[in-house]
């Protein structure tokens, strides 16, 4: 395993704030983030970092407090919220908050940050906990698919347990559709067969055929992985058998699975990436596409909901999205991302991990088979806002009221196509996210696809050697 | 008056003023105290700390490393960095130029209106925007300049013109955040300027009026001269704040298209809160805070020369 942190964190902290000014207010400094850096939330608490506002994180904190009470009456559940527009900026605030010395028992981390965090040894690897309550957790391996418990591997070592994941699907507005005379998608439909469709839609004022969110999530890298291409290269980390052989034994879609996804050398400037990148370009300069937003994509959800837009990339979390927006049930429905050289689809996963500093870390093991058992998670999500990664929880009862009629998509994306894979998250994704974004936006205002991927590509060569 | 009767008035004054002032005086050291103890909390110690920072390797989770003067070596050599302070450099003057001539122009304007709750009309009106969120403003003027589906390009598409790239482009978006900046700051120098005007003697304008001076001479001859130290003093202030421009390209373009309108704060922030590089990114503020040093002192070089004290 690799990561050079130290056991004494807080004497690192107090070094080189004294290095650094060598006065007295300093060195006062330093010996109050000593101080706290132990804390973790009171010794009757356990402490959880959630990604939302801390309205709904309190209410969850509520909702779940009864059922941590029996698993240790003394204990008080605090869960604390951390806004941002994205995971890049959720993991830049849960690093300055660690920074600051209150580091949490539990936080909920999606792919986006599993690795930095896992390389970082800021959590723990679950394995031994895992292997202890294997007979407890069969249930929950042959809930979930093994691509998601996949994505939470790193180096062999399972680092979280994962409760839900998010496909790059194709939300449709079935209103525009219709409008426009364009027969609902297939789930086998190419981008041929997309691009009509979008023809046929921006025929409309003010509406626009195909909307995206300049990000590493279901943005034009959707286009990337449908063409067989990825940001780097691809490659997984020996190990895992140990869960494989025993959780999955006998599973066809756990064969070949290994110890979690190795991102290796940079690949942004390959001539398949630059060729999706040239077609979302292309998009936009034949009208079918507006120039995209950077950031969480509530704005786009806004404008699809507003039939502005008739087709996005969406995972589960559209359907209570779009309906909260005010969306009605038929109104929008969803399909596979259309096949292009393949159907391969990218996926972000989000679970529960251990922190490493936390001091009641069997406690929060305990606390993490209840997160993810199937009666917690929609007092985890109410409202259909993410996809549930049991499956026995994607049903039609679950849909009913906000959609989409084609539901069943999001977990036969796993199903159906086997090499859809997670996001490329490597240790250095902030600065990975960074670029990306910094690239696309280039790109997309200069038409010039190849010279912005040959500055991602230098980007990501400097970040990954400095990682 | 009698001497005597004099001195017996000064020393009863004497006397009395003995206990108060030394009541005052404590009163001042003990406000001068928490003006120096919130200084040093909350400026001086975040630089030193920032500076010593600056000469370490750290990522917030391991062990700092002391890298010396690595992390200068790799401002100086890192081009998009470099480019930040470019950019910054060109919105700060373009604000700083726009601020002071807009902020002047509608303070002259304003002045010349002689009832007073005009004046106060005015100013309340355009000093509103800067009591306004800096994070709210650009949310909103992110949604009004949008290229597709914003205000702004909408009611030039009644007129018939087409849409502008307001923040898909790198000249625009530089203009854009510009000018949003502007218009939230223009409050400032603009109630500075109209507080300055009022205070031009009357007999002086009176006497260039006599002498045949137009109102555009009696401007830049007259009232521009003796308002200088004001406009030094805006000139300053809106340029310190300029150079630390965040809130606005941030929210509004995220520092792009590209690297477009990645401000120095923006870099700053990218390399140490979300690249995890805390020592570069302090490294990168220590110069910030050099660079603006160095051209406030320019100011107040140039400022022997043009301005005038009465």
């Amino acid at each position: 395993m690799t990561g050079t942190h130290p056991a004494g964190g807080s004497l690192a902290r107090r070094t080189l704030l004294k290095a650094g000014a060598g006065g007295l207010g300093l060195a006062a400094l330093a010996d109050l983030a000593a101080c706290s850096n132990d804390s973790g939330g009171s010794s009757k608490s356990l402490k959880m970092l959630y990604f939302g506002e801390q309205a709904q994180a309190t209410q969850l904190q509520n909702r779940l407090q009864p059922q941590i009470s029996k698993l240790d009456p003394g204990i008080t559940f605090e869960i604390s919220a951390i806004n941002g527009t994205d995971w890049n900026d959720f993991l830049a605030k849960v690093l300055t908050q660690i920074a600051a010395g209150t580091p949490p028992d539990i936080i909920s981390v999606a792919t986006e940050g599993l690795q930095l965090m896992a390389s970082k040894e800021l959590a723990i690897p679950l394995d031994d906990y895992v292997t202890k309550d294997l007979d407890a957790l069969k249930e929950y391996f042959a809930d979930i698919h093994p691509a998601l418990v996949e994505s939470m591997m790193y180096q062999g070592h399972l680092w979280e347990l994962p409760d839900s994941f998010n496909a790059g699907n194709m939300f449709y507005s079935s209103t525009l559709f219709q409008r426009a005379g364009v027969v609902p998608p297939s789930e086998n439909w190419t981008l041929q067969d997309f691009e009509t469709a979008a023809t046929k839609i921006a025929k409309f004022k003010g509406i626009n055929a195909f909307g995206w969110v300049v990000r590493l999530w279901g943005s034009w890298t959707s286009f990337m992985y449908a063409n067989n291409a990825n940001l780097l290269e691809e490659g997984k980390y020996d190990g895992g058998d140990w869960l494989w052989s025993k959780a999955y034994a006998g599973d066809a879609a756990a064969a070949g699975r290994k110890g979690g996804w190795k991102w290796g050398a940079p690949t942004a400037n390959s001539d398949a990436t630059v060729e999706a990148l040239n077609y979302m370009i292309e998009l936009t300069k034949k009208g079918l596409s507006p120039s995209p937003d950077v950031g969480g994509g509530g704005t786009l959800q806004g404008l699809f909901a507003s039939n502005r837009i008739g087709m996005s990339i969406g995972g589960g979390f559209w359907a209570g999205g779009l309906t909260n927006a005010g969306m009605k049930n038929g109104s929008f429905d969803v399909t596979m991302f259309p096949k292009w050289k393949s159907q391969r689809h990218l996926f972000g996963a989000g679970g529960y991990a251990i922190f490493k500093s936390s001091k009641k870390k069997d406690l929060a093991w305990e606390v993490l088979k209840l997160l993810v058992k199937p009666e917690t998670f929609d007092l985890v999500f109410p409202g259909n806002v993410t996809t549930p990664g049991r499956k026995s929880l994607v049903t039609a009862a679950r849909y009913a009221k906000t959609g989409p009629k084609h539901w069943s998509v999001f977990y036969d994306t796993l199903t159906k196509h086997p090499d859809t894979a997670p996001i490329p998250a490597p240790p250095y994704y902030n600065a990975l996210a960074t670029a990306l974004n910094q690239r696309t936006t280039e790109a997309i205002s200069s038409g010039n696809a190849k010279a912005a991927l040959d500055g991602l590509q230098s980007d990501l060569e400097k970040a990954a050697g400095a990682g | 008056m009698t001497a005597v009767t004099a001195e017996v008035r000064n020393t009863a004054v004497k006397r009395r003023r003995h206990p108060a002032a030394h009541g005052e005086a404590g009163f001042g050291f003990a406000m001068i105290g928490l003006a120096v103890l919130f200084v040093a909390v909350f400026t001086a110690i975040p630089i030193v700390a920032s500076l010593g920072l600056s000469f370490f390797s750290w990522d917030v989770i391991s062990t700092p490393e002391f890298v010396g003067l690595e992390n200068y070596q790799r401002l100086f050599n890192d081009g998009p960095v470099l480019k930040s302070f470019g950019v910054t450099l060109g919105m700060a003057v373009a604000i700083v130029v726009l601020q002071l001539t807009i902020g002047l122009a509608l303070a002259v304007l304003v002045n010349q209106r002689r009832r007073v709750w005009m004046r106060t009309a005015f100013r309340t009106a355009f000093y509103l925007p800067l009591l306004a969120s800096t994070a709210a403003v650009s949310i909103f003027m992110g949604y009004l300049f949008d290229y597709k589906f914003g205000g702004v390009n909408y009611y030039l598409g009644l007129l018939g013109l087409p849409n502008v790239p307001w923040l898909t482009s790198g000249l625009g978006a530089a203009t854009t955040i510009v000018l949003v900046a502007v218009w939230q700051q223009i409050g400032f120098t603009f109630v500075l300027f109209v507080a300055s005007l009022m205070s031009v003697p009357t007999d002086v304008l009176e006497a260039a009026q006599i002498d045949g001076a137009g109102p555009l001479r009696t401007l830049f001859r007259i009232k521009v001269p003796l308002i200088s130290p004001t406009i030094l003093f805006a000139a300053v202030v809106a340029l310190i704040n300029a150079m630390q421009l965040f809130d606005q390209p941030y929210i509004m373009t995220k520092g792009g298209p590209g690297t477009a309108t990645t401000t120095v704060t923006i870099s700053m922030y990218q390399k140490g809160f979300q690249n995890l590089q805390f020592g570069y990114g302090s490294s990168i503020a220590i110069v910030l805070l050099a660079v603006i040093l160095i051209i406030t002192g320019l100011q107040f070089l140039a400022a022997r020369k043009l301005v005038f004290y009465q």
